[in-house]
């Protein structure tokens, strides 16, 4: 099947050899199409899948190295997507992950086709999702977002917050500060006030 | 100490290896194991002379006393100061490692208790040296297994010399659970002899039976409401078994009712449902939870009051709500309404009780003669007190709360066994006044928990009823609350001026719509504003209660004084007055508020009369005591009572040693240590009383206890008769065999041509593991395995496998937890800088199941808080993370050793100082630190406004943070892309800090 470029764009790729894989039956949250691919997914910009399933790992033990040679380094994310399939996971499973550990790839298992569907789905429909549902998250109130931005600077604590929102007045005028301004800060010894002021005042990127 | 006990002590010190010992539970761990304490340690001193003696093991060293329960541990440490031989030290986990270091070599023989995960990473440093340990003891024998920590530092202590390991058990029957759980456990511990010392042991019952103490069995029938919930819930329980067996999934065999009755039960069915628990429809999980939800409510119905009980239930529908099966089966109803039956009952003003029913309202309408005939009589008296008032007082009163509040039958046997004692004391006083003055001392009542203990103590102190009154007033005041929300957010709209329940106002809009031939729904809403009602008099009283001092004294004399024989006339004067007291309360806040201070002034006068006359009436006990007056204690009379609550696991009996014990929930453990206690006290008087509900769960439950307990040690003795522990030609115990253990798989798989596949014995495999580590077995493991462990503290990480590999390993119910948290984000992050293979090592237990949830659980949309959604998030964000799913413990251990096989060993300086920043903040082996100013990036994308995708933009465009503080909105808007987002960057930047020190 041909596919427009903007179709491509929003949809998850598969694979022709995938042709007959009942995973594709629970794909419904993400559009789908066949392409003209080497690995078997192609989940975004720079996200790609192969799938196996234990069951077929046992009878071709190799199958799972030759196709990841194939992939070369063209995409950032590899999935190696592994349906367990069998009971006797531990000798199999332990193979699959030192395959794909040793050759760069991403190991997720899932239990069901239902499973395997659903993260090829979500890593599509989360392709740009920012982190935030993972990360430590703060309250919105002033000091708490505040509190939180200055301790994110080694050894500054809620006591040394409290002084510096106290002597500055506001975040601005903290990050601007001199390092005489910080070192007369009450609490503040030398090494945080430098470590203050290499943060706000070295450039972003340093300069080789 | 007993003959018996000097005996199975010294069996323990024939063998050089040790042993293990498991008694009945309540026989006296402590004692024995102190006991081994002194007897070791006057060998290693006696022997120190000449080192050619016992195997050059003298000159001292510490024991080492391991997994002591704190009570235990309390007990052993009292004996060994009192014999003043042996130093004692309890080394808590957070005592520095120089400290322990000095406690570890200090001087002669010292007990040391200390904690498994200190001690296996002191003896992996060296901290502890093998050479300084004299014997190792385990204190809680059944929790140990082949990867247990007790087991890893048995092994380590092991490898160097012959050591004793003594361990100990009081739990028979959790030393045969599992296949052969005993001789692995003994296999692991390098221990060949197992000692069983149960209760039936000839030796140990002639001990206990030589001068047993004088038992009187108490019997208290069940009230009928008592015995037909109990009825209801075994019923109950019952259904969900043969609910449970019909799903084919658990062995029929174990699931009795009998069983059912212990907590031991939900690990039976656990450990048969966890490997498969993701294939388990909902329905079964819900029906083991339900059998757990049930034994409680059987378990509460002999220790809780009525009140208490229907809170309970109450609280248990809303939060079990329609998910439980038994919730909805018919004999849970009866519970329902027999637990509210036990507390009040909704009178009709035709005599006739309501009974609320859900969806139900015709179902339930027995009369009994006796109750409908009170009902009548209040009608009658509030018909009478409401002449004077309006008529919509009248249709509010229409349905009224008559208060049963059922006491516990155990507190009047209880009061009257004490007032027995006591005469008894006197008359005994007066004989042997003498000799025995200080001897006839306390009366121990030992019941299940601290709440039993104090309500038992109110209710002597005071009287039952006022106990009662002051639960059930509680009730109605959360009621009262609950709906006053309810309501209030609800009303306002239409009653602008806003009632609230607890002003003692009744809500009369809602009762308007009412009339007698109403629904089920409104019936219940009737219930509940009988409810209110009542509860807005109550708050009324103890707002008024509040002003007056101390009313309880005044209360109680009166009753005493009034409370003689009148018979059931009072009762009536009582129930009317206190009907009055409640229409007055209502009827007058609401028409003549002028008038409120005087009516409360009377108020407070009747309720006091009120409240006495009640609590030396209304107990509908079966027994009826001829004379009321009795029924209240004078407190001198009765004699010393202390309280004990068995669940505190403190050992009393030795402390306040009692001269009658009565037991108030039978309990078999507490049974043993008061026959230990008779028999070490074998010239003192000791009367045991126990109380049972007669045909209730209880008995049951306390002699299937007993004969569970035989049948473990029945089963420990098959046992032994067929262990083999295999030891080497001197006799030492070999350990944990390792032919029974897969063969890894790096060694299949090398070439036969490689010598056979001979190991390569070159260099040892080495991995740093962080400190923190050490609760998990997994540093078990891989020693187990051959692999030297280096424990130190990491800043990043929980494994070094090579200088390239680290891993966080999680746990399954670590992950989810460390997802919500944004923990595992973090690591993930820290791992990525610094690391150039960083894993996750997700960590399946091997008894449950390997998947994370059931096909029929994926559902049908993605969902953010699916663990796939989140894991997909992390893999997206973290392209170069590497994931390794482990089936177990063990194929980890596979899993490391092969992804070390062609690496460096790591180096644990580095691996110690990887993400500590040196001296001039500057962190080492950060890979991004050469180009990027890291800390400046984390700080920027900690702004609000910030984002994953504009942050990169920002920084191409200014320099520093420093320049970002002073860019005007429009600039910061070109660059970010957004006019939002940089306002509120802006502002936040430039927003006031609230002054925070005031």
């Amino acid at each position: 099947a041909t596919t427009t470029p903007s179709q491509s764009k929003n949809s998850i790729l598969v694979s022709n050899r995938q042709k007959g894989n009942p995973l594709l039956k629970h794909i419904r949250n993400a559009r789908w199409t066949f392409a003209d691919i080497v690995p078997d997914y192609v989940i975004g910009q720079s996200s790609c899948a192969l799938y196996i399933s234990l069951r077929y790992h046992l009878l071709h033990p190799d199958y799972l190295y030759y196709r990841i040679r194939e992939l070369q380094k063209n995409f950032k994310l590899r999935v190696i997507l592994c349906h367990i399939d069998i009971e006797d996971v531990v000798k199999p499973l332990h193979e699959i992950t030192r395959t794909s550990l040793l050759h760069d790839c991403t190991l997720l298992c899932g239990w069901s086709l239902e499973e395997c569907g659903r993260y090829l789905e979500t890593i599509k429909v989360f392709e740009n999702k920012p982190a935030d549902s993972i990360r430590e998250h703060t309250d919105n109130d002033y000091l708490s977002r505040f509190t939180h931005a200055l301790t994110s600077i080694r050894r500054v604590n809620k006591t040394d917050v409290i002084t510096l929102g106290s002597s500055f007045g506001s975040l601005s005028r903290i990050m601007d500060a001199s390092m005489e301004e910080l070192a007369r800060c009450p609490g503040i010894g030398e090494r945080k006030v430098k470590r203050l002021h290499d943060t706000f005042h070295e450039p972003f990127k340093r300069v080789t | 100490m007993l003959p018996f006990e000097e005996q199975a002590v010294a069996d323990l010190l024939e063998d050089p290896n040790g042993g293990l010992v498991v008694v009945s539970a309540g026989l006296p761990l402590a004692s024995l194991a102190a006991a081994l304490l002194l007897h070791l340690h006057h060998q290693s001193t006696s022997s120190s002379p000449s080192p050619s003696s016992s195997g050059g093991s003298g000159g001292g060293g510490c024991f080492l006393i391991l997994s002591a329960p704190d009570a235990l541990k309390d007990q052993i440490r009292r004996r060994l100061v009192e014999s003043q031989l042996l130093q004692v030290h309890d080394v808590a986990s957070d005592v520095p490692a120089a400290n322990r270091r000095a406690l570890y070599s200090s001087g002669e023989g010292a007990a040391l208790f200390l904690t498994a995960r200190v001690l296996a990473a002191d003896l992996l440093t060296s901290h502890l040296l093998p050479s300084r340990v004299r014997a190792l003891l385990l204190l809680a024998a059944h929790r140990s297994s082949d990867v247990s920590a007790d087991a890893f530092i048995a092994r380590l202590l092991r490898q160097h010399r012959l050591l004793p390991v003594y361990a100990f058990s009081d739990r028979p029957h959790a030393m045969v659970a599992g296949f052969a759980k005993a001789e692995r456990t003994m296999k692991s511990l390098y221990i060949r002899r197992l000692h069983l010392w149960p209760r039936f042991h000839v030796l140990a019952a002639a001990d206990l039976e030589r001068s047993p103490p004088e038992v009187i069995d108490v019997r208290v029938p069940m009230t009928n409401p008592m015995a037909g919930i109990q009825a209801a819930i075994l019923d109950a329980m019952d259904a969900c078994l043969k609910e449970l067996r019909r799903t084919y999934k658990v062995d029929v065999e174990d699931l009795t009712i009998d069983k059912g009755l212990f907590k031991s039960f939900d690990e039976i069915v656990r450990r048969q449902l966890d490997p498969i628990w993701h294939t388990l429809g909902k329905k079964t999980k819900q029906l083991v939870a339900d059998l757990r939800t049930l034994r409680k409510l059987l378990d509460y119905l002999g220790r809780y009051d009525a009140v208490t009980y229907l809170k309970y239930l109450d609280t248990l529908r809303v939060s079990e709500g329609v998910r439980s099966v038994w919730m909805l089966a018919e004999s849970s109803h009866k519970i329902f309404e027999l637990a509210k039956r036990r507390v009040y009952q909704v009178v009709r003003p035709d005599g006739t009780r309501v009974s609320i029913a859900k969806g139900t309202p015709t179902k339930k309408r027995k009369v009994t003669p006796s109750r409908s005939k009170k009902g009548k009589e209040t009608e009658n008296e509030d018909s009478a007190s409401n002449k004077d008032d309006a008529q919509k007082v009248n249709a509010e009163a229409s349905f009224l709360l008559e208060e049963v509040l059922e006491e516990a039958p155990k507190w009047k046997v209880l009061r009257e066994l004490l007032q027995e004692i006591a005469e008894e004391q006197r008359k005994g006083d007066a004989v042997v006044h003498e000799d025995e003055n200080n001897e006839c001392g306390i009366v121990l009542v030992a019941c299940k928990d601290e709440r039993s203990c104090l309500q038992l103590q109110e209710c002597i102190l005071r009287s039952p009823h006022q106990v009662m009154r002051e639960e059930w007033e509680k009730y109605l005041l959360g009621k009262a609350e609950l709906f006053g929300l309810h309501k209030k957010k609800k009303k306002r709209s239409q009653q602008p001026k806003g009632f609230g329940v607890l002003d003692g106002q009744f809500p009369t809009g809602s009762n308007e719509n009412e009339n007698e031939n109403a629904g089920p729904v409104s019936i219940s809403k009737l219930e509940t504003n009988a409810l209110l009602a009542a509860a807005s008099g109550i708050s009324n009283l103890t707002k008024e209660a509040d002003a007056k001092e101390d009313p309880v004294p005044s209360c109680s004399k009166k009753g005493s004084v009034k409370g003689k024989g009148k018979g059931v006339q009072k009762k009536i004067t009582a129930k009317r007055q206190a009907s009055k007291r409640k229409n007055k309360c209502t009827t007058e806040n609401d028409n003549c508020q002028g008038t409120d201070v005087e009516a409360s002034g009377k108020t407070v006068e009747q309720s006091d009369i009120n409240v006495s006359k009640v609590s030396a009436e209304d107990a509908p006990a079966p027994a009826s005591t001829p004379d009321n007056a009795e029924d209240l204690i004078d407190p001198k009379m009765l004699p010393p009572v202390q309280f004990y609550a068995l669940d505190s696991d403190q050992h009393v009996l030795d402390i306040w040693k009692p001269s009658v014990i009565i037991v108030y929930h039978p309990d078999m453990t507490f049974v043993r240590e008061i026959e230990v206690y008779k028999a070490e006290n074998p010239s003192k008087k000791l009367k045991v009383y126990f109380l049972f509900y007669e045909e209730s769960s209880e008995v049951q439950k306390f002699e299937s206890s007993i004969r569970r307990e035989n049948e473990a040690f029945e089963s420990l003795i098959r046992q032994k008769s067929l262990m083999m522990i295999p030891v080497d030609q001197s006799g030492r115990c070999i350990g944990p065999t390792p032919a029974n253990e897969p063969e890894p798989l790096f060694s299949q798989n090398s070439l036969t041509r490689k010598a056979g596949g001979r190991k390569a014995t070159g260099k040892d495999m080495q991995v740093i593991v962080d400190m923190r580590e050490f609760m998990s077995s997994l540093p078990n493991v891989l020693h187990q395995k051959g692999i030297r462990i280096i424990p130190v503290t990491l800043e990043v990480g929980d494994y070094v496998l090579s200088p390239l590999i680290c891993v966080e390993r999680k746990s399954i119910a670590d992950l989810y937890q460390s997802f919500a948290s944004g923990r595992l984000y973090n690591q993930v992050e820290i791992m990525i800088r610094y690391y150039k293979i960083p894993v996750l090592l997700i960590e399946f237990s091997q008894d449950k199941s390997f998947s994370f949830q059931s096909a029929s659980e994926v559902g049908d949309d993605v969902s953010p808080t699916n663990i796939i959604s989140k894991l997909s998030l992390l893999v997206l964000h973290f392209p170069r993370l590497r994931i390794v799913w482990s089936r177990s413990l063990h194929a980890t251990a596979d899993i490391f050793m092969s992804l070390k096989s062609n690496q460096d060993e790591p180096d644990e300086n580095k691996a110690t100082r990887v993400g500590v920043p040196s001296e001039d903040g500057v962190v080492e082996d950060d890979v991004r630190a050469e180009n990027y100013n890291t800390s400046a990036i984390e700080f920027l994308r900690r702004l609000p406004g910030v984002t994953d995708s504009n942050y990169r933009a920002i920084m191409d465009g200014c320099n520093s943070l420093a320049e970002l503080a002073l860019l005007p909105v429009e600039r910061l808007a070109e660059l970010m892309g957004s006019q939002k987002g940089a306002r509120t960057l802006k502002e936040f930047l430039d927003a006031k800090c609230p002054s925070m020190i005031s």
